[in-house]
């Protein structure tokens, strides 16, 4: 492995220590406010939100707490480790007795500074996060001290190499083809080296019973992650913005923490649906969204439009890496030896994954069935297929999709965006007019 | 007369009393534990051994035998030998030896474990067929149907005896050469070496037989079922459509909810490979137990089914969902 002290730049442009610090404070302080923004009109659309929201309003404030308290981790000694796909095997970074953090961004206005190194087709979350590093903007990504990159679509795989520029970077090599042998013992491999990277990297040898509990800390976390999910299939007790920001504050938030929050928060919803006390009229029509993975504060932009619209929707479902996926799927041990639970833990991040990226004998079907099942389960009303301008996979795969929930009779309504808050009115008319249509199939 | 058939009932029922109290034993200490299922296995697997113990000591236990190897499998599968075979239990409990000593199971190629599936049939007819010459050659003296399936299954080649292999206990009611202070005990499929083989022989092949049954099932999880002659399966209902009416205990899959994990494949003994590859719908192999592994460890909801005819009995759950105890 490189010495992180000898990379080389071999993307990135030099920047002056000036223009850095401005578009840095420039884009940090617009970003505060977009934060800030984002929480008040989530709180405005629903007046009755939850009391446990406050601890997750709270994280939400990437420049706030939770940056303070990694730092002085790292200060003590632990290291942390990014990554960019939910590909990351979390669960050997927690047991090497390190910090695991998503560093993916959403900022509209770095994507902008990305495209000095990449053109503008490129996908705007892979841009965004190239211009973030470039500014040092994420404090999450500034104190990893490793990357994790799974080569997934054609914008991830060169991300990690770019991002080579500045870090060590691990790269996952993810095959394509999910449901064949060869596939599976090819990518338990690849945990294997990572495991021996991290230990690497920590110091910490990773033994049995330091994994044992990292994948059972995990196990709670999507005990309490599912039943959040689970609450939210009956009326709406919790606007989808909401349980949007809980799921993805888990990317960041110290993971203990996060399922003791979040079980008080699934608490308060259950008393409410006793109470019969809903975040919006059970009658809003409940949407799914599938699609790119949209990354807190900028990028909330359709989530915001579909629940502030009028008439309004409601979000109940999604099936996108950054929220509904992440923990949906345990590592499921059948022997805890060692060599079981990596096997487990290889099989959940590949085989249980639908992520797009994958083709199979039979298609990418796991996606679709799980899509199928997502519509049914939450009575979904119609569907928003979202897709950043650059983000192929999920646009080639649209038609599918189509196809397929044509054959069930339900709507679905393709958006297209970018980076930019430049089309918000644009997409309000296209979002408005798709639940109008919702709204007038329920009536009907 | 009387008095000795209520002294078997009041046995048996003692037995059935003995299954249900450990299952509830159990059920109430593992409440909403993802392993409910092999345990409450393991006690139904421990009372069927003790139960084989008595059927042996009645002298019709061969048509009691017959009704379990041939009848059963009709409708219920190879469910017999998930959870009632006393050999299975031995090479369970090999197996939790095997977890305790923290070693992981191998696997023997899938290629392998479907032609030994396929293997087993051939073993079963040779054993089936052979007598039927041997019996052309030394006519029986009455043509009756009950005395010919008697010589044919309990004659000179005694198939019958291969075929109850796997179910002798440990612990025999008859005499064997293993014996410790009047007891005697014995080991699946002894007996059928000692019919075969003469004096030094015998116990040569016996220990290689048991040596390597023991080491076998150590490094790998059910190995003897994976080509056993009597786990044969005759679920003729469970393979063809036309027989959707009857109430056979079967697996079934919901393609929605899978997300094709894998989980299922992993964790089963036999290394069934249909549940995980099959669509949805009923599982339709002859190589599953339906010890229920892959149910019991299936994180989705509702995803893997078992049904009796149209009935689900049980089905997987979200085995991390909060249970209300704790």
């Amino acid at each position: 492995m490189k010495n992180p002290n000898e990379l080389q730049k071999k993307y990135v442009p030099d920047m002056g220590q000036k223009e850095t610090e401005d578009l840095r404070n420039l884009i940090q302080s617009d970003s505060k406010k977009t934060i800030a923004d984002y929480i008040s009109r989530m709180k405005k659309t629903s007046p009755n939100r939850p009391k446990a929201m406050e601890y997750f309003d709270e994280i939400a404030n990437l420049f706030g707490q939770r940056q303070k308290e990694l730092q002085a981790t790292k200060e003590s000694g632990k290291k942390i480790v990014g990554y960019f796909c939910s590909f990351a095997p979390i669960e050997l970074i927690l047991a090497a007795d390190a910090i695991p953090v998503r560093v993916n961004s959403g900022w509209y206005d770095a994507a902008k500074i990305g495209d000095r190194v990449v053109p503008v087709e490129v996908c705007p979350m892979v841009r965004s996060t190239i211009g973030a590093k470039m500014v040092s903007l994420s404090p999450y990504l500034e104190l990893s001290d490793a990357l994790i990159s799974v080569s997934t679509c054609d914008g991830m795989t060169k991300l990690g190499e770019i991002m080579g520029d500045y870090k060590q970077v691990w790269t996952l090599p993810l095959p394509r083809v999910k449901d064949s042998a060869q596939s599976l013992s090819y990518w338990n491999k690849e945990i294997r080296a990572t495991k021996e990277n991290i230990e690497k990297l920590t110091g910490n040898k990773i033994d049995k019973k330091k994994l044992r509990s990292s994948i059972e800390l995990v196990h709670k976390a999507t005990k309490a992650f599912r039943r959040l999910q689970e609450l939210r299939k009956g009326p709406p007790v919790i606007m989808g913005r909401d349980a949007m920001l809980v799921n993805q504050s888990f990317m960041w938030d110290d993971i203990t923490r996060w399922t003791q929050k979040t079980e008080v928060l699934c608490d308060e919803l259950e008393k409410r649906a006793q109470e019969k006390i809903w975040a919006c009229p059970p009658d809003t029509p409940r949407v799914l969204v599938t699609g790119t993975p949209m990354i807190w504060p900028d990028n909330w932009k359709l989530p915001s439009l579909v629940e502030e619209a009028s008439p309004q929707g409601v979000i109940v479902a999604d099936e996108l890496c950054s929220s509904d996926r992440i923990l949906n799927d345990p590592v499921g041990v059948d022997e805890w030896t060692m060599d079981d639970m990596l096997h487990a833990i290889s099989e959940r991040y590949l085989m249980a994954s639908t992520c797009p990226c994958f083709t199979s004998a039979d298609g990418n079907e796991d996606r679709i069935n799980w899509l199928i099942n997502k519509v049914k389960d939450w009575k979904v009303n119609g569907v928003i297929y979202y897709v950043v301008r650059g983000c192929m996979l999920y646009a080639m795969e649209y038609s599918r999709v189509k196809k397929v929930l044509d054959t069930i009779n339900l709507p679905v309504y393709y958006l297209d965006t970018e980076y930019t808050r430049e089309d918000v009115g644009q997409m309000k008319t296209r979002v408005e007019a798709f639940l109008e249509m919702l709204t007038a199939r329920i009536d009907f | 007369m009387a008095f000795e058939f209520l002294g078997e009932a009041l046995k048996l029922i003692v037995l059935a009393g003995l299954a249900t109290a450990g299952i509830l034993t159990i059920l109430i200490w593992k409440k909403g534990q993802a392993t409910k299922v092999t345990y409450i296995r393991f006690i139904i697997q421990a009372v069927a051994t003790i139960a084989f113990f008595y059927i042996f000591t009645y002298p019709i236990w061969m048509l009691i035998m017959l009704i379990v190897i041939f009848v059963m499998p009709i409708l219920l599968g190879r469910l017999f030998c998930g959870w009632m075979c006393p050999f299975g239990l031995y090479m369970d409990l090999i197996t939790v030896a095997r977890k305790a000593s923290k070693i992981r199971h191998r696997d023997l190629p899938d290629r392998l474990n479907k032609f030994l599936h396929s293997f087993r049939y051939a073993l079963l007819l040779v054993f089936l067929i052979l007598p039927i010459p041997l019996l052309l050659l030394e006519p029986p003296q009455s043509l009756e149907l009950g005395i010919i399936l008697a010589e044919v299954l309990g004659g000179p080649f005694k198939p019958m005896n291969i075929l109850v292999g796997p179910v002798i206990p440990l612990v025999v009611p008859w005499t064997s050469p293993l014996v410790v202070e009047n007891v005697y005990f014995s080991y699946p499929y002894l007996s059928d070496i000692t019919l075969y083989f003469n004096g030094i022989y015998a116990s040569i092949f016996i220990v290689i037989f048991v040596a390597l049954t023991l080491v076998g099932s150590f490094a790998i999880r059910r190995v003897w079922c994976r080509f056993c002659p009597t786990g044969s399966s005759l679920a003729v209902v469970n393979r063809f459509r036309g027989f959707k009416w009857a109430p056979s205990v079967h697996l079934d899959k919901d393609e929605e909810k899978c997300t094709k994990c894998g989980i299922c494949k992993r964790v089963c003994p036999v290394q069934v490979t249909e549940v995980y590859e099959q669509k949805g719908g009923k599982i339709d192999t002859s190589m599953c137990l339906l010890c229920l592994r892959c149910v019991e460890m299936c994180p989705y909801e509702e995803c893997l089914k078992v049904k009796i005819g149209r009935k689900t009995v049980f089905k997987s759950r979200n085995w991390l969902e909060p249970s209300q105890s704790d």
